[in-house]
């Protein structure tokens, strides 16, 4: 796992592409992409519950790019304040605020506007008012500090140029006690040097 | 994956443990080159201490 950056890689431009890539997954999900996608892929590989996805609008679903399962970690109580780092269209913030239920909050955090967009839109259709979609960066996360008792995240942070700056971000917001329940794609192998810089294996 | 303890529990994580493993690039076009770094999604649980420098 590449915990920093190298410094010569242009992360602006990785960000560029990062947004260009989830925002043509937002409107065209069944396009040609490296990785899977959706509530078929959620259900066989990655073990959600194919009821519960069923349950949610497929705007929200059809995008779901995620790697691995934050629900299967431990449970989100009811009540609690969970936020979603990149929640993309919004398929595992739904479910956290399936979770923590109407006095809970559940807020996701997204940087592609179009992804965030299709968030909202399926959570006023569910009619689930404490959901709230906001843009804003991994890295410097639009949420107060000591605010939240849980932090999901699916796929997201392995994008992140700087690894400890990431998880010190979750770290401000959680409170004391809270819990990070954190799914993302590891590399087992050490990657060579030339390999870190190609923003293409970054982004895919 | 033996790299993430170390980085989480730098930034102040407790209770950091890898709980499960998923193939999440099988049967795309990257599975070989997947395979081939030992690319595998992951479950991964951390908690903040409940008190500045306690477990």
């Amino acid at each position: 796992m590449a915990v920093v950056c190298p410094v010569d890689l242009d992360t602006l431009q990785l960000r560029r592409e990062i947004q260009s890539i989830y925002a043509r997954v937002a409107t065209d999900p069944t396009g040609a992409f490296h990785f899977h996608r959706g509530p078929a892929y959620a259900e066989s590989r990655l073990g959600y519950d194919g009821a519960a996805l069923a349950a949610l609008p497929p705007d929200s679903t059809a995008s779901f790019a995620g790697v691995a399962n934050p629900h299967r970690i431990a449970p989100i109580r009811a009540g609690s304040t969970v936020v979603d780092i990149g929640c993309g269209a919004g398929m595992d913030l739904l479910l956290a605020a399936h979770a923590v239920g109407p006095t809970g909050r559940a807020i996701g955090v997204d940087m592609t506007e179009s992804m965030a967009a299709r968030a909202r839109g399926s959570a006023r259709s569910l009619g689930l008012d404490h959901v709230d979609v906001r843009i804003g960066d991994a890295l410097s996360l639009p949420i107060d500090a000591e605010s939240v008792d849980t932090v999901i995240s699916n796929g997201v942070l392995n994008l992140t140029p700087d690894k400890s700056r990431a998880f010190a971000e979750v770290y401000r917001i959680l409170k004391p006690g809270g819990e990070f329940l954190y799914a993302d794609i590891v590399v087992a192998d050490e990657l060579s040097e030339s390999l870190r810089r190609n923003i293409d294996l970054w982004t895919g | 994956v033996a790299e993430l303890e170390p980085v989480l529990t730098a930034a102040g994580f407790r209770a950091v443990a890898l709980r499960e493993r998923f193939d999440c690039f099988g049967g795309t076009s990257k599975e070989k080159t997947a395979r081939a770094y030992g690319v595998v999604g992951v479950n991964v649980y951390a908690r903040k201490p409940f008190a500045s420098g306690a477990d």
